[in-house]
C-alpha cells in the first residue's frame, strides 16, 4: 500500500485545517496506562447529573523541539538566538536560484539519540519530504520535513504528576510517540501594524527541529505538562535539544477533544502558541472546560485551531486560512534516502564522517531522567518526590552529590537543606543553583560544622545567611568571627547556667513546685543569652543538676 | 577560432601562436558580428577581458592552471555566475545578479577558462526550440551555412530571407549556436529531457548529457531535480571528455553528486570498435521518423558491424511512456521549485502590495510566461492529494519500468545503445510556432527523455548534413558512470563519419561578419 | 487497484479556484485552462501501463547513501549581499505586505475564471 497519508502532518502547519477526529480508542493506551475511569480523573468531568454520564478529554501532543547545534539543518549559516537580522542567513536559507540543501550529521544524530531515549524503533532508512505553503517567512514556499517515512517510530515516554486532594500521591503514565521528524524551521515574521508591512528576518529560517508527536494518550492539563516537562528534561539531559519554551526552543501544539465513555472520541481542536509549561496546562484545561460546556448547552466543537491567550486564560478561535489547505508533499529530490546503521550493517571501509552508528549512539547514551532518580532514591535513601525535585533543576543533581561527596552528614539530611533551605532562598532571588552565591563546597563545610556540633542548626542557618550574602568567607570564618561555635567549656556553661537562674527566680521556683515545663523556658534563656552557641543536651542536664 | 579544445588551442596558447586576450577579443567581436542570432543574453565583455589578461600573465609566467587556461566558454544563464546576471530568461530574474558561481561555473574559472557571457534558452529551460525566452528565439547559425544556403536557392523559387530562419532546438540552444557559430569553444548547457543533446544535434555540435550524480548541480537552476545533468556543448568529442574532466567529481554543496573519485580521461587515439557490442532499440522507430535519419542510424549501424562489433536489436518496451511519465514529475518538480519566485528576496517583484498573497499571486502573474505558468498548475493538480496517487505515483512507477529496461539491455552485454537524437533535421521557426510547447517538447525530447529518466550518460554526434543542408545528430547511450567507454565510442564513430564543418564564410548577409571570418579561417 | 476507472475529468470552478490559491497563478485565459486539461489527458495516458507491484522511484542514486556534513559554521554574514537583490528592505530587513489575508474570493478577484463561472 502506497503511504501518502496528508492528514497526519497537514495539521502542522500554520493554517491547521484539521480534519476528522482522533484514530479510535487504542488497546495499547489501556495497557500502558491502565484503564481510566472518568470519574477519577480530575477536574475534567463535573459528575453527571441527573444521570448523564461524564466527559472524558483526550489530550495529544505536537512538540518541535529546536535541535542544539552550531550550524542550521542544510545549510552551514549559525544557528543563534540573538543576533542583527539575516546576519545568520546562508544562500540557501534565502532560497536563491540554485542552491541546495546538505543535511547536518549533527542534526541527525541528535534525533537518532532523542529516538533512543524515547523508545522508539530508529528507521535505518529515512526520506525527505516538501510540504508546500506561501508564508512571507518560508522563503523557498515549502518546507523540508519527513512526512512519509521519519528517522524515529513508535516509542513511548514515562512521566509522573501528582494527583490526591492534597497533591501527594504520585502517579505514573505512558504515552505513546507516534514518531520524530527531522524538519526546517521557518523565518520570523515581525508585524509592523502602523505601516502595515512586515519585516521578515530568516535568522531562524532553516534551523532543525525534531517533531516529537505524542498520541492522544493524556486526559488533563496537567498529565500534559508533566510529561512535556520529562521529555524537557530528557532533551536537556541528552544536549540534542536546550529546549527552552522562553527561547521558543520547544513549541508546543495541542489536540483537544472530549467524549464520553464507551463512546468515539470526539472532534477536535487543536490548541497553538502556548510558551511555557504552566500555561501548556491552563490552556488544555480551559480547552477542555470550554467543550463541555459547549456540548452541555447543546453545541458543537468546531474543527478549527485555537490561540490561548496567557492574559485572559482562555483560548480564541484563530480565523483558519479560507478554504481547505493541501500542502501538495512531494518526495525532496535532492536530498537521496538517509541511511544510518548498527554495528550489525556496517559496512567496510566506509568513511567514519559519513557515518551514523545506531549502536554507537546507544552505547553513549546517558541515564535518563527516570533513571537517574530511581539510583538517587537507592544511593541516598531520599524520597521518591525529592529525586524529582532534584532533577527538575538543572545542576542541582550535581550540587547535591557534590555536597554529600564533601560531607558527613547523612544525604537523607542533607536533601533537607538543599531543598528546604538553598532552594527556598534560589526561588524567593529568582536564581538558578548555578548562580547560587553559596557553593556546594561551602554548604559542604557549613554542614560539616553542624554535623561535628561545632555549631548549632539555628548557629548553622545563622552562618548561611551569612554565605548568601557572601564576601567570600569560609563557614569556619564566619563562626569564627560571629563566634557561633558551641560552647564546649563546662565551667563556662555552668556560669551561664547560674547567671540565668539567679535572673528568673520566679521560673526557678516554679520548676521547683513541679512544673517541668518551665524548664524549657529556662534553657531557651540560656539559649537567647549564648546566641544558640549552647548545646541543649547539655544545657538541660546542667539546669537539671542545679535544680534538684 | 575554429581550433578544436583539445591540443590545438592549448598547444596554440602555450606556443604563444595566439594569447588569452587576443583570443578573447576575437571571441568578442564574433559574438558582436553574429548578435542577429540571439545566441547571448548577457555578454560579460569586461569581466571576460580581465580574465584573459590574467590568464595571459600566467602564461608568461608559465604558471598556466590547466588546459582551459585562456580559453573562451560560454554558460548557459540558468548557472548562477557571481557579478554576472542570470535570468532563465525569464522576467521573473530579470535584474538578479547572484553572489555566488555556480560549481561548475567556478571550477571552469579555476582551469583558467574565460567567461565570455551568459547564453539564451526557453524560459527556465522550459521548452525545446530556445524560442520561449523572453529575449526572443535563438536563430541557428546553419541557416546562414553555404550549406543550407545552397539547397534553399534550389528548393524556393522566392526566397523569403528572414522567414526562412531555423530554430536551435532547446532548451540550450544558445550555447548550440554559440559553439556551432565558433564564438566561444564550449558551452556549458543543461540537459533534463534533451534540452543539451537537442540543439547540439541540431546545430551540429556535440552534446553531452552525463550520468546523474557525476555532476554538481549547485548553482544550476533547477528544471527537474532529479533529472537535470550540466550538459557540456563542444565540436568534437575529445573536447567533451576534457571538460567532463574539469567538471565531474563530487561536490560537497550537491548532495545527490555521488562520492566515488572520479579520475579524467584522455580517450585513446587508436579505438578497435570490434569487441563492442551496440544496441539498437526497436522502440525507437517511431512514428515522425525521418527516413534521412531512419537511413543514417542504419548506416551508423552498419558502421561499427563492418568494423566488426556486434550489433543487436534490443527492447526497450517502456521508452515509449517516457515522455508522458517525464510530463507529470516535470510539473510536480516545477510546481514545487518555482514556489520560491515570490518577489520577496530576490527577481521581480510586483508593485500591488494589499498583503503578502496578493502580491505573490501578482507577481508570478507578471513573472512567469504561460508555459511556466500552465505547468504550474499543471504539477499543482497533479500533487493534488486525490491525484497524488493517480498520477505523481503513477508516473514515479513508470519511472521505475523505463529504468529497469535499460538495466536489462545492459546486463544482457550490451556497452552503448545507438539512437537517433532528434526525429529530423532542424526547421524553420514559422515551421515550429504552429505547435504549443507541450506538444513540441513532446516530439522533441522523445529519443532523449528515457536517459534523464534512468540517469544515464549520453551524447549526441554530428553524423551528417541532411538532403536540406542541415546537421543530423545520432546518439549514444552508456552505462551509468561508464563516460570513458561511451566517449570512446563516440570518438570513434565521430572519426568514421567525419561530418562536415560549417560553411559561414561569406554567406552570411549580414556583411560585416564575413571579414572576421576569414581572418579567424586562416588562424586553424 | 491499478486499473480502477478513473474518475471524469471534469475541472469544476472550485477546483480550479482552489489551484490558483495554492499556487498563486492564475489561468489568465480559457486557453489557460485548457492546456490544464490538455495536460491532464495527455498524463493520464499513463493508465495504459501496468505498475502493479512497481514500487515508485524517487531517483536514480536511491541507493546511495546521503552526504552528511559536518556541524560546522561556514556560511552567514552576508546581509548585503542577500538585501541587494531584494527589491524592498526596510534596515536588515526584507519586507512583505501584511500577512495572513487570503487572497480574496472569486468574485472579487481579478481572475479569468469569474468570468467563465
Amino acid at each position: 500500500m502506497a503511504a501518502y497519508r496528508g492528514s497526519l502532518l497537514a495539521r502542522h502547519g500554520r493554517a491547521g485545517g484539521v480534519t476528522g477526529l482522533h484514530a479510535g480508542p487504542s488497546r495499547r493506551r489501556a495497557q500502558a496506562a491502565g484503564p481510566i475511569a472518568s470519574g477519577q480523573r480530575a477536574g475534567n468531568s463535573p459528575a453527571g447529573e441527573l444521570g448523564v454520564a461524564p466527559w472524558v478529554a483526550v489530550v495529544g501532543l505536537e512538540i518541535h523541539a529546536q535541535i542544539s547545534s552550531s550550524s542550521k539543518l542544510f545549510s552551514g549559516s549559525q544557528v543563534h538566538f540573538a543576533a542583527p537580522p539575516n546576519s545568520l542567513v546562508s544562500f540557501f536559507d534565502a532560497s536563491l536560484p540554485g542552491t541546495l540543501p546538505v543535511l547536518n550529521r549533527r542534526c541527525v544524530e541528535a534525533a537518532v539519540m532523542t529516538g533512543l531515549a524515547l523508545n522508539c524503533s530508529i528507521n535505518k532508512k529515512s526520506l525527505f519530504d516538501r510540504k508546500h505553503y506561501f508564508y512571507a517567512d518560508l522563503p523557498a514556499g515549502y518546507q523540508i520535513t519527513q512526512q512519509r517515512l521519519p528517522v524515529a517510530v513508535n516509542g513511548s515516554l514515562s512521566y509522573s504528576f501528582c494527583v490526591g486532594g492534597k497533591k501527594n500521591q504520585m502517579v505514573t503514565r505512558t504515552v505513546r510517540i507516534k514518531q520524530i521528524q527531522l524538519e526546517q524551521d521557518s523565518g520570523k515574521s515581525l508585524h509592523d501594524d502602523t505601516r502595515s508591512q512586515t519585516l521578515i528576518d530568516l535568522n531562524r529560517a532553516g534551523v532543525g527541529l525534531m517533531e516529537v508527536v505524542m498520541e492522544p494518550d493524556m486526559s488533563s492539563g496537567e498529565e500534559a505538562a508533566a510529561a512535556v516537562r520529562e521529555l524537557q528534561l530528557i532533551l536537556q539531559t541528552l544536549g540534542s535539544s536546550q529546549a527552552i519554551m522562553a527561547e521558543g526552543q520547544l513549541r508546543v501544539d495541542a489536540n483537544v477533544s472530549v467524549h464520553h465513555p464507551g463512546e468515539a472520541y470526539g472532534v477536535r481542536t487543536e490548541v497553538k502558541n502556548i510558551n511555557s509549561i504552566r500555561f501548556l496546562a491552563r490552556a488544555i484545561d480551559y480547552e477542555i472546560q470550554r467543550q463541555i460546556k459547549e456540548l452541555g448547552n447543546g453545541g458543537t466543537i468546531m474543527n478549527e485551531t485555537r490561540a490561548f491567550d496567557d492574559k485572559l486564560g482562555c483560548t480564541i478561535s484563530m480565523r483558519d486560512k479560507e478554504g481547505k489547505q493541501d500542502y501538495r508533499f512531494m518526495p525532496e529530490p535532492n536530498l537521496p534516502p538517509l541511511i544510518l546503521y548498527d554495528t550489525k550493517s556496517l559496512p567496510a571501509n566506509v568513511n567514519h564522517r559519513q557515518v551514523v552508528n545506531i549502536d554507537w549512539i546507544r552505547e553513549r547514551l546517558p541515564d535518563m531522567p527516570s533513571v537517574r532518580r530511581e539510583k538517587l532514591v537507592e544511593q541516598y535513601g531520599i524520597l521518591p518526590e525529592h529525586s524529582f525535585t532534584l532533577l527538575n533543576e538543572e545542576g542541582l543533581v550535581k550540587f547535591f552529590e557534590n555536597v554529600v561527596r564533601q560531607t558527613q552528614m547523612n544525604p537523607k539530611k542533607v536533601i533537607g537543606w538543599i531543598l528546604n533551605e538553598m532552594l527556598h532562598r534560589l526561588n524567593q532571588h529568582s536564581l538558578t543553583i548555578k548562580e547560587s552565591p553559596v557553593s556546594s563546597l561551602f554548604l559542604a563545610d557549613l554542614l560539616n560544622l553542624l554535623e561535628r556540633g561545632t555549631i548549632s542548626s539555628s548557629a548553622a542557618k545563622q552562618v548561611l545567611e551569612e554565605l548568601w550574602n557572601g564576601e567570600g568567607k569560609t563557614p569556619l570564618q564566619i563562626v569564627k568571627e560571629k563566634k557561633l561555635e558551641r560552647i564546649q567549656d563546662q565551667q563556662e556553661l555552668e556560669q551561664i547556667c547560674q547567671a540565668v537562674m539567679e535572673e528568673h527566680q520566679e521560673e526557678v521556683m516554679e520548676i521547683k513546685k513541679g512544673n517541668r515545663k518551665v524548664l524549657n523556658k529556662l534553657i531557651g534563656l540560656v539559649q537567647r543569652t549564648t546566641g544558640g552557641r549552647a548545646d541543649p543536651v547539655v544545657v538541660k542536664q546542667i539546669l537539671e543538676k542545679r535544680l534538684s | 577560432l575554429k581550433w578544436k579544445l583539445s591540443f590545438q588551442i592549448s598547444a596554440a596558447l602555450k606556443e604563444g601562436q595566439v594569447s588569452p586576450t587576443e583570443l578573447c577579443q576575437r571571441c568578442l567581436s564574433l559574438i558582436k558580428a553574429t548578435k542577429f542570432l540571439n545566441a547571448y543574453i548577457t555578454v560579460a565583455e569586461e569581466t571576460a577581458l580581465k580574465q584573459a589578461e590574467e590568464s595571459e600573465e600566467r602564461y608568461k609566467r608559465g604558471q598556466i592552471l590547466g588546459d582551459l587556461d585562456g580559453v573562451p566558454v560560454a554558460i548557459k544563464d540558468n548557472f548562477s555566475t557571481a557579478g554576472i546576471e542570470t535570468t532563465c530568461a525569464s522576467n521573473m530574474l530579470k535584474g538578479y545578479i547572484p553572489p555566488y558561481n555556480a560549481t561548475v561555473v567556478q571550477k571552469l574559472l579555476d582551469q583558467g577558462a574565460v567567461l565570455l557571457g551568459k547564453t539564451n534558452l526557453d524560459e527556465f529551460a522550459m521548452g525545446s526550440g530556445s524560442t520561449d525566452g523572453i529575449f526572443g528565439p535563438v536563430r541557428n547559425p546553419w541557416s546562414y551555412s553555404r550549406q543550407y544556403r545552397e539547397k534553399c536557392v534550389q528548393n524556393t523559387q522566392t526566397e523569403n530571407e528572414d522567414s526562412n530562419w531555423l530554430i536551435t532546438g532547446g532548451s540550450s540552444g544558445g550555447s548550440a549556436a554559440a559553439v556551432s557559430s565558433f564564438t566561444c569553444f564550449t558551452a556549458l548547457g543543461s540537459d533534463t529531457g534533451g534540452s543539451t543533446r537537442n540543439p547540439a544535434a541540431l546545430c551540429g555540435v556535440v552534446g553531452l548529457k552525463p550520468t546523474y550524480g557525476l555532476i554538481s548541480r549547485h548553482g544550476l537552476i533547477p528544471l527537474v531535480n532529479s533529472m537535470d545533468v550540466p550538459g557540456i556543448l563542444t565540436r568534437c568529442v575529445d573536447d567533451a571528455a576534457i571538460v567532463l574532466g574539469v567538471l565531474a567529481g563530487h561536490d560537497p554543496k550537491d548532495s545527490t553528486t555521488v562520492q566515488d573519485p572520479f579520475k579524467p580521461f584522455e580517450l585513446p587515439s587508436f579505438i578497435d570498435a570490434s569487441k563492442l557490442c551496440i544496441g539498437i532499440p526497436k522502440e525507437y522507430h517511431a512514428p515522425g521518423l525521418s527516413s534521412e535519419t531512419l537511413a543514417l542510424w542504419s548506416k551508423a549501424a552498419d558502421l561499427f558491424e563492418n568494423a566488426g562489433a556486434r550489433v543487436k536489436e534490443v527492447s526497450l518496451p517502456h521508452t515509449q511512456y517516457s515522455i508522458i511519465c517525464y510530463h507529470v514529475l516535470c510539473t510536480a518538480e516545477v510546481a514545487s521549485n518555482m514556489a520560491r519566485f515570490d518577489g520577496l528576496e530576490y527577481g521581480h517583484r510586483s508593485s500591488m502590495d494589499k498583503s503578502t498573497e496578493v502580491m505573490y499571486a501578482a507577481t508570478r502573474r507578471e513573472g512567469f510566461n504561460d508555459v511556466v505558468r500552465g505547468r504550474i498548475l499543471s504539477g499543482n493538480y497533479f500533487l493534488l492529494k486525490q491525484n497524488y496517487e493517480n498520477y505523481f505515483i503513477k508516473a514515479q512507477k513508470v519511472r521505475r519500468l523505463i529504468a529497469n529496461d535499460f538495466v536489462n539491455v545492459f546486463n544482457g552485454g550490451i556497452d552503448v545503445l545507438l539512437t537517433p537524437t532528434t526525429l529530423r533535421d532542424t526547421i524553420p521557426y514559422v515551421e515550429f510556432i504552429k505547435e504549443d510547447n507541450r506538444t513540441r517538447s513532446a516530439q522533441d525530447d522523445i529519443f532523449t527523455q528515457a536517459a534523464n529518466m534512468a540517469g544515464l550518460p549520453a551524447i549526441t554526434v554530428p553524423t551528417a548534413v541532411s538532403e536540406r543542408g542541415l546537421p543530423i545528430g545520432l546518439q549514444f547511450i552508456g552505462r551509468a558512470f561508464r563516460e570513458q567507454q561511451l566517449l570512446t565510442v563516440a570518438k570513434w564513430f565521430e572519426k568514421q563519419v567525419q561530418f562536415p564543418m560549417i560553411q559561414l564564410q561569406g554567406m552570411m548577409d549580414h556583411g560585416h561578419i564575413v571579414s572576421l571570418h576569414q581572418k579567424s579561417a586562416s588562424l586553424s | 487497484m491499478e486499473q480502477k476507472p478513473l474518475p471524469q475529468k471534469t475541472l469544476t470552478v472550485e477546483v480550479l479556484d482552489h489551484l490558483e490559491r495554492l499556487a498563486l497563478v492564475d489561468f489568465r485565459t480559457l486557453e489557460g485552462v485548457q492546456r490544464l486539461e490538455k495536460a491532464i489527458q495527455f498524463a493520464d495516458q499513463l493508465h495504459a501501463v501496468n505498475t502493479q507491484g512497481v514500487e515508485p522511484m524517487d531517483s536514480v542514486l536511491e541507493d546511495r547513501c546521503l552526504y552528511l556534513r559536518e556541524d560546522n559554521i561556514t556560511e552567514g554574514n552576508c546581509t548585503e549581499d542577500l538585501l541587494c537583490n531584494a527589491r524592498e528592505t526596510v534596515e536588515e530587513y526584507f519586507i512583505a505586505p501584511p500577512g495572513n489575508i487570503p487572497l480574496p474570493k472569486l468574485n472579487e478577484r481579478d481572475t479569468f475564471l469569474q468570468v467563465s463561472e
